[in-house]
């Protein structure tokens, strides 16, 4: 029993050291609330910021329900039933989540404006001048299809797995007791895989909320246009950050209801084993509508975006240098793959510790610590550069007695960046883990526990063997991110680094997308390598 | 498993740590011996910068060559790097901060994060006009936001000034920019010290009033508008024009071409023009050699190189622009101080929200 003790002490104690060092620079944003409103405040009040909001609030709850249709009925074709190209389509409908946000909006809006592809072909070989306003996409319908088509694959992704792994039982029982696919789908699947579905549409929403690349270059008005107006525009960075306050406690109250509302439907379910669903196939028409159906969104977000980006990478090859795209690939996959093996080893430590531990409110705990991906990066950047310098001046007297002639070190490292993305995209790994654990539940390991073996073996032996699937698809989704990641590398990278997405932004930001497209290629191929090898570790191992 | 689990964080913190040397060298490349000399005898120059040009990078590299003086850079967007200069204080590293717009440098001024330096070859190469009152910062480049418009629908004697624009005979077919630009922002800025605070007001509401359609995408986006049709004159700045006449895609040259330049205000305030330009951050530590870099920038050879890969004016008057910037013709400035541009930025975004220009 003393050991028993122990083992709790030890996983609540790194659990909670990870939660107090991830939350502390939200901090120094969340105590910014109380900084008393001003008049540039009063002046956003009076005539803009209800309209933002409102705006805000669209983009939201359009991009979540066509995240969840599209990702959802994905998942569940591709868990239930074999048709052609299904195997392909596995792995590859996550792809599309490789493509940054603002590069799909200036993708898409290259291909369908007056020199893009469509408008040219009709004009100059058909001689047909279409009226410009039916290919305008810069609009709030324009942006909600940007962010639905690059980011559906978080619900895709944590959903599949959930059903593919875990669903077997209760959907065979459903089958034998007479039950249709239909009534399969809407009474047993979307209630189980709940949990999964909240995960993936939560970072959709979440990820709407901190975009300013797609809005800012569409000329949409929302939260995150307040929060860098006043920042850029009045120069008020205390407004600005009392404004992200206000966001960031607002997704903490969403957070926590959600947490609380789910704590009293416990869908969590075990079988004697990990058993996959068993594939039904779909012949004839059937399988020609599956196939269609997935092929038409997988093109609409990724090859027809990819095929213009090649065709603009012939247009601009040799016209820009290239000589250091090897070390920016260096750079990328580096910081990348660092950040998401900390953070899922991080997340499994504090999703056990919120698993093991008894009390609700508890339970809600880790759920602050995804807090950093609610609000837009560049304000993170500012906490996390305070943190850092505090730390460095902190430190100096060490700096001193190690003979190193700066002021500034880690603040000028690499680790100020990577601790900015474990802040930042933590949630994204924590997501993944969150619901692998909660589809294993907890019945193993108290057997586990039961016939003597510790916190620690049980987990290594019982649980982690279980997490396989929700381990890899964290990695993945977070590595992936953090390769197209934009504000946070631009603000906190040392001197002299580039990455394949701040080389894409340049040019990007400057207007000249065809220019970005070679970056950008890299980013999609790079983040294409990592879904095929993992999905191909995934497949080979035991089942 | 606490075995493996400290060997994991002591091997991610050994490879951080070596990572960290690699790229924080500039911090470190002082050796204790040069300490003593002081930053004179430094080999290199830490820059913050907002510009992303590949042009750019060639000069820092040609700079290197020159003087043996190594470019260490941070690119980023201005109004964030200057926050990370103001937190970082006085043991920052950089020497200078180089922006895209004077409104950032007049900011940076303001924030006290700047030093005044200076050097008779900076006063020979950049004219007053484009120098800091205290020499805190220096212009590098000029950007001139002018008139755009459809060589087909619009006869340049149509044309005369911004303020112009704002007549019922423009409805419906003036394009500009969201006011979230900066650019935008600087060009009211400019209106608000030239015609006063409600005159320029009243331009906006009747910019807001004429528009062809609601603010979207960028400069470029409004050329290609007048050529879709959607209106007649765009109000954007030369350097996205020359861009596009230089284009890799055949239908964007195409576009330009049927567009023209007009510089508005000829006849009474002048043409709205903005700078890019570096200033020295005040707790520079190779303070020396960011006058170096200044004196190397602004020197006829990387002016010309200005105008030429970037389409930007140059500001040494010793050197031409490019031919094609020339074939445009000269032009009037607006005869305004630079620095009221940063000054009037927060009142520009009050009066664009007013009027409700997005």
């Amino acid at each position: 029993m003393k050991r028993l003790m122990l083992n709790i002490n030890s996983w609540t104690i790194s659990a909670s050291c990870i939660i107090i060092l991830l939350f502390l620079p939200n901090l120094t944003i969340l105590k910014g609330i109380f900084t008393p409103a001003n008049e540039n405040w009063d002046h956003l009040k009076k005539f803009v910021l209800q309209n933002y909001i409102q705006t805000s609030v669209i983009l939201v709850v359009f991009t979540a329900v066509f995240s969840i249709v599209i990702g959802l009925s994905l998942a569940w074709l591709i868990a239930q039933y074999q048709f052609p190209l299904r195997n392909f389509f596995k792995w590859a409908l996550i792809l599309p989540l490789a493509i940054p946000p603002f590069i799909g909006a200036y993708t898409y809006h290259g291909i369908v404006n007056y020199t893009g592809v469509i408008q040219k072909t009709l004009r100059n070989e058909f001689g047909i001048i279409v009226n410009p306003s039916y290919f305008d996409i810069m609009n709030i319908p324009g942006a909600i299809f940007i962010y639905t088509l690059f980011l559906y694959p978080y619900v895709y992704t944590i959903t599949r797995i959930f059903l593919s792994n875990q669903s077997a039982s209760l959907i065979e029982s459903a089958k034998i007791l007479g039950k249709g696919p239909w009534q399969i789908f809407f009474q047993i699947v979307i209630p189980i895989s709940r949990v999964a579905i909240v995960g993936g549409s939560s970072l959709v929403v979440l990820e709407v909320l901190n975009d300013y690349g797609v809005v800012k270059y569409f000329g949409i008005q929302t939260f995150s246009t307040a929060i860098f107006q006043t920042w850029f525009g009045f120069g008020d960075i205390e407004t600005s950050i009392k404004l992200a306050a206000s966001l960031m406690g607002f997704v903490i109250l969403i957070l926590v209801f959600e947490k609380l509302l789910r704590g009293k439907k416990q869908f969590s379910f075990a079988s004697t084993k990990v058993r996959p669903l068993q594939l039904i196939k779909l012949g004839g028409l059937k399988a020609l509508f599956a196939t269609s159906y997935v092929l038409i969104i997988f093109s609409f977000a990724f090859l027809i975006p990819v095929a213009q980006l090649v065709s603009w990478f012939i247009l601009t090859f040799g016209k820009i240098p290239t000589d250091q795209f090897f070390h920016h690939i260096k750079n990328s996959v580096f910081v990348a793959g660092v950040s998401a093996a900390i953070i899922i080893f991080c997340a499994l430590i504090i999703g056990n510790f919120s698993r093991i531990v008894k009390g609700r409110y508890v339970k809600v705990l880790p759920k602050i610590t995804v807090l950093g991906y609610s609000i837009p990066g560049a304000v993170i950047a500012v906490a996390v550069v305070t943190t850092f310098i505090a730390l460095d001046r902190f430190l100096s007297p060490i700096y001193a007695v190690m003979g190193i002639d700066s002021k500034l070190v880690l603040s000028l490292s690499i680790i100020m960046l990577i601790t900015a993305y474990i802040i930042r995209f933590f949630a994204i790994g924590y997501n993944a883990i969150e619901s692998g654990y909660d589809k294993i539940g907890t019945d193993f390991s108290h057997a586990s526990r039961i016939l003597g073996a510790g916190l620690m073996r049980t987990f290594v032996k019982v649980d982690l063997p279980m997490m396989k699937g929700a381990i890899i698809s964290g990695f993945i989704l977070v590595f992936i991110d953090i390769m197209k990641e934009i504000p946070l590398t631009l603000i906190l990278r040392p001197f002299n680094f580039d990455t394949l997405a701040t080389k894409a932004f340049q040019y990007a930001s400057d207007e000249r997308i065809m220019e970005a497209s070679q970056a950008s290629l890299i980013i999609i191929t790079i983040s294409a390598i990592a879904i095929f090898v993992f999905h191909y570790l995934l497949e080979k191992g035991p089942k | 498993m606490r075995k493996i689990f400290s060997l994991f964080v002591m091997s991610l913190l050994l490879m951080l740590a070596a990572c960290g040397n690699e790229t924080s060298e500039p911090t470190k490349t002082p050796s204790t011996t040069e300490k003593e000399v002081t930053t004179t005898e430094s080999k290199e120059v830490n820059l913050y910068t907002s510009r992303h040009y590949d042009v750019d990078d060639e000069l820092y590299a040609n700079f290197e060559k020159e003087t043996g003086i190594k470019v260490n850079v941070i690119k980023g967007e201005a109004d964030e790097l200057l926050e990370r200069i103001k937190r970082e204080g006085d043991a920052t590293q950089a020497d200078l901060l180089y922006t895209a717009d004077v409104g950032r440098l007049y900011r940076a001024k303001e924030e006290g994060v700047l030093q005044s330096g200076s050097s008779e070859l900076l006063d020979k190469q950049i004219p007053k006009k484009f120098q800091d009152n205290d020499q805190m910062w220096y212009g590098l480049t000029k950007r001139a936001r002018v008139i755009i418009y459809n060589k087909d629908k619009v006869k340049p004697e149509e044309l005369s000034t911004y303020e112009a624009l704002t007549e019922d005979k423009w409805k419906g077919r003036v394009l500009i920019r969201s006011s979230e630009n900066v650019y935008n922002q600087s060009l009211l800025a400019s209106f608000i010290d030239i015609n006063g605070e409600e005159k320029a007001k009243e331009w906006a509401a009747g910019i807001v009033a004429n528009l062809a359609r609601n603010p979207e995408g960028g400069d470029r986006d409004q050329a290609k508008a007048i050529a879709a049709g959607i209106g007649d004159v765009a109000i954007m700045n030369t350097y996205y024009y020359g861009q596009m006449l230089n284009s890799e895609d055949p239908e964007e040259v195409k576009v330009a071409e049927g567009l023209n330049v007009f510089f508005p205000n000829q006849e009474t305030t002048g043409t709205h023009v903005n700078i890019s330009g570096a200033g020295i951050v005040k707790h520079s530590k190779n303070k020396e050699n960011a006058i170096k870099l200044l004196e190397f920038l602004s020197a006829p050879e990387a002016q010309g190189t200005f105008a030429t890969a970037n389409f930007e004016y140059p500001v040494n008057v010793d050197v031409e622009p490019s031919d094609l910037l020339k074939s445009w013709g000269d032009f009037k400035e607006q005869d305004i101080q630079l620095s009221v541009l940063g000054d009037n930025n927060a009142k520009s975004i009050m009066i664009f929200n007013e009027v409700g220009w997005k």
